[in-house]
């Protein structure tokens, strides 16, 4: 007879443990953490940008810009605050607002809130980020087909909702109705989780 | 300040998502520093886009990319363009902070008990940013806008078919809507608004005055 089958039999893996690599270049300019990271982020970040729009170079040079931001920035990095790939993401987004779109001077700067303290220095909200990062996941996987092809749209393409409806051939409120429920799916899971 | 109306899930997804234009992007910014259930939202959002960034197949980088980048790690910092500076709140406390590096034009009488002040934010098409000012009690004239229309409440209160919105409501319109929104009792009501589209007025004065407003 045989033993029933773990269920984790997906090769697992390796977990990037970015939340780290960050703190380490935040608090000891530790090169070799920020290698690891480039490797990992970087060919994503291009990726993220070539999709968006980028020729190559710009997406290369936008990605190296991109880490040489998280170098910069590490000090700022609260991991009570944001998983270390959503903070990566913002910083990839906002460097793609004021790099590519080019409409007033420095768009991204309306991101740039000051977070008053009661949004960060809870201690119970500070979960590790991998587990953050899963769960994220989880909810992202809940998606259908169609519903995670416009939220990639929008986050991942740079597509306004308009972009969208054009590309999938589908009438504008369907993209806007379809969002509307994937993002609402998503925060049935996600909301009221610190 | 208890906040009842909040940007449209949509309307928070762009934002994260870095799609909504600027216009737009400082009336959210705006209801999100007056907002801690929708600030909390949003880095949820960025989460999503963290793992779908996570989740892309790489491209490969240029020969030499890493060592390019580790030689500026310590460089001078070349591409650090200094933020205009925000300005002090002067005598506007109800400013909110992502409206201060901006120029605002002067008050500018737009009908009985209402003024509009001008948000110079870099814009494209037809979009434009103002403040929209009426006294307590005013009755705007029935209108309808077909474009967007994103407004957040900063002192004061107004009511339409959609409810009561006061200080740190969002009042996320889009598409055609007529209302005719009324300016609550006791004091006066100052909106950030963003708009894009056209505004008609419908009722009778409104037409009246239609080719003096230029919202």
């Amino acid at each position: 007879m045989q033993l029933v089958m773990p269920v984790e039999m997906k090769p697992d893996r390796p977990k990037l443990d970015a939340a780290s690599l960050i703190v380490a270049v935040a608090e000891h300019k530790d090169h070799e953490a920020f290698k690891v990271l480039f490797e990992h982020f970087a060919p994503r970040v291009k990726t993220f940008m070539v999709r968006s729009g980028a020729t190559t170079s710009q997406a290369e040079e936008l990605a190296q810009e991109t880490l040489l931001m998280v170098w910069r920035k590490a000090g700022l990095f609260n991991a009570a605050r944001a998983g270390a790939t959503a903070w990566i993401f913002t910083i990839a987004r906002n460097l793609r607002i004021d790099g590519l779109r080019r409409v007033g001077r420095e768009t991204s700067a309306i991101f740039n809130m000051d977070e008053p303290a009661e949004d960060v220095e809870q201690p119970d909200q500070a979960y590790i980020s991998v587990e953050r990062d899963e769960r994220v996941r989880s909810a992202i996987a809940m998606l259908s087909e169609e519903q995670r092809r416009v939220v990639q749209l929008s986050f991942v393409e740079d597509k306004a909702h308009p972009e969208i409806a054009r590309e999938l051939n589908i009438p504008l409120g369907t993209v806007k109705s379809r969002i509307r429920l994937a993002i609402k799916r998503m925060r049935d899971v996600l909301d009221g989780q610190p | 300040m208890t906040i009842t109306h909040h940007p449209s899930d949509a309307t928070l997804a762009a934002f994260a998502a870095g799609q909504l234009d600027e216009g737009s992007g400082v009336v959210v910014a705006s209801h999100l520093t007056a907002c801690s259930s929708c600030r909390r939202w949003l880095r949820k959002l960025e989460d999503v886009g963290g793992a779908l960034l996570a989740d892309l197949p790489p491209t490969p980088m240029a020969p030499g990319a890493l060592a390019r980048t580790m030689e500026r790690l310590s460089g001078p910092l070349e591409q650090d363009k200094p933020l205009p500076a925000a300005r002090p709140a002067e005598h506007l406390p109800w400013l909110p902070e992502p409206l201060r590096r901006y120029e605002l034009g002067p008050w500018r009488w737009i009908g009985p008990g209402v003024y509009q002040r001008k948000v110079s934010v870099p814009t494209k098409g037809d979009a434009r940013v103002f403040l929209l000012k009426a006294a307590p009690g005013t009755k705007l004239p029935e209108h309808t806008h077909t474009g967007i229309e994103r407004t957040q409440v900063l002192a004061g209160a107004f009511i339409h078919d959609g409810g009561r919105f006061g200080a740190g409501d969002f009042d996320d319109a889009e598409g055609e809507v007529e209302h005719r929104p009324t300016v609550d009792m006791g004091e006066e009501c100052i909106c950030l608004v963003a708009m894009t589209g056209g505004i008609k007025m419908t009722g009778p004065i409104g037409r009246l005055i239609q080719p003096f407003v230029r919202l």
